[in-house]
């Protein structure tokens, strides 16, 4: 009987909980799905980003005092430029410093000339179609170099949404078998989609490579 | 509308079923994605014996990938040619399967053949779909029948994912006893998404 009751309860509040946090989710699923589409559909003509780019070039004095690392040199530049970013491939010389700082829809290569005391900065932004594209991919993670971690906050807070959401996701799957397990008698059709579904996706993540 | 609840109600539940594995594909791969470095650690890619051997005719076509093609039919080698890169002295190129990285090399000279694989796992497999076909080598992307039938059900997966957000709402609406908790979550979800694309969209 208790454990009738504790079946009972769980399946309760699996449906809440699959109601809710879906409906906590719907705007970033609209969002992923969307970019989603976007990043497959490079020919959607209404959604071109690439052409309608912006580019600016600036020049801005700038004062880096002596004897800082790259870290502290950039941190010092960007205080004195009022930007924050992702800071992407950093190559520091003797004398001068390069790296790029990015968020979404914007890319900005940097340039200091230490003995000229200036710095060059090459201005890289997206419309809002560009701005989404890059949303669904702006994780921090460095291709060349996987142990390097995100540097800039909202990069880790980004990242930290985006594992989020997909855990949410995870749940929302396996609540939604529970709810069906719980109804299949009047539902038996859900067998044959639920195998259908399985047996395509095994497909293409095991079977094709063996 | 509520006449519409059942049908609704059916077509949410065996379209969620169905897509519900390939839900999972792309949320594993999300996080696999994201935590790449834990991944290398935790499941390290296997380098399988290389193959050396010759073919007898390098089958030149009208464009690389189609000499590509050519080659790996020869070579019985299955699975999307990622790029082709030639010079005077060579023709090399991956051909992935999810999970499956093989590189050939051809030295166009003495025609003998290099083949390079790498055993990824089903994780990188997970992975490796997420970003396909993507926005890269577009004109290459769908060389082979897995990748052409990938494409399909990429999109399928996103636009039924679609529909069960809107339906979702819509069965939802009609729960008065969810209604108030409902209206928390949908505005707590619009608080947060909008907060986080204002910070990082500015």
């Amino acid at each position: 009987m208790k454990f009738k009751m504790l079946i009972k309860n769980i399946t309760y509040t699996n449906r809440r909980l699959h109601i809710h946090i879906g409906l906590f989710l719907v705007f970033f699923i609209w969002l992923f799905s969307i970019s989603g589409l976007l990043l497959n559909h490079n020919d959607w003509k209404f959604a071109s980003f690439w052409e309608e780019r912006n580019l600016n070039k600036s020049v801005t004095p700038i004062n880096i005092p002596p004897g800082l690392d790259s870290m502290q040199i950039i941190k010092n530049m960007l205080f004195q430029l009022k930007i924050s970013g992702e800071v992407n491939n950093v190559k520091l010389t003797a004398d001068s410093i390069d790296f790029s700082i990015s968020y979404p829809g914007h890319v900005n290569n940097i340039h200091a000339d230490f003995k000229k005391s200036i710095c060059i900065q090459n201005k890289l932004s997206y419309n809002i179609w560009g701005k989404i594209r890059t949303l669904h991919t702006f994780n921090g993670a460095n291709r060349n170099n996987p142990s390097i971690q995100p540097n800039w906050l909202l990069t880790r807070v980004w990242r930290f949404s985006m594992d989020a959401i997909a855990i949410g996701l995870i749940f929302l799957s396996f609540s939604s078998w529970i709810m069906w397990y719980k109804i299949r008698k009047d539902y038996s059709w859900g067998y044959l989609t639920l195998i259908a579904g399985f047996t395509i996706a095994i497909y293409f993540v095991i079977l094709l490579r063996l | 509308m509520k006449k519409y609840y059942p049908s609704v109600r059916n077509i949410h539940l065996y379209f969620g079923l169905f897509i519900s594995p390939f839900v999972l594909i792309f949320s594993i791969s999300a996080l696999v994605l994201n935590h790449t470095d834990f991944i290398n650690k935790t499941n390290p890619i296997k380098n399988l014996p290389d193959i050396k051997t010759r073919i007898d005719k390098i089958p030149y076509d009208t464009t690389d990938l189609q000499t590509a093609k050519g080659i790996i039919k020869k070579l019985g080698i299955k699975g999307e040619i990622d790029y082709v890169s030639q010079n005077d002295n060579q023709i090399s190129f991956p051909v992935i399967l999810p999970g499956l990285t093989t590189k050939i090399k051809i030295n166009k000279q003495t025609k003998e053949v290099l083949i390079t694989r790498k055993e990824e796992g089903s994780l990188r497999a997970t992975n490796f779909l997420h970003k396909m076909p993507g926005p890269h080598n577009v004109k290459l992307r769908g060389n082979s029948l897995f990748m052409q039938n990938w494409k399909i059900v990429a999109d399928l997966v996103v636009y039924i994912l679609l529909f069960l957000s809107a339906s979702g709402i819509f069965l939802w609406y009609f729960l008065k006893a969810e209604r108030k908790l409902g209206w928390v979550a949908i505005i707590f979800g619009a608080i947060s998404f909008t907060g986080l694309l204002l910070l990082l969209l500015r």
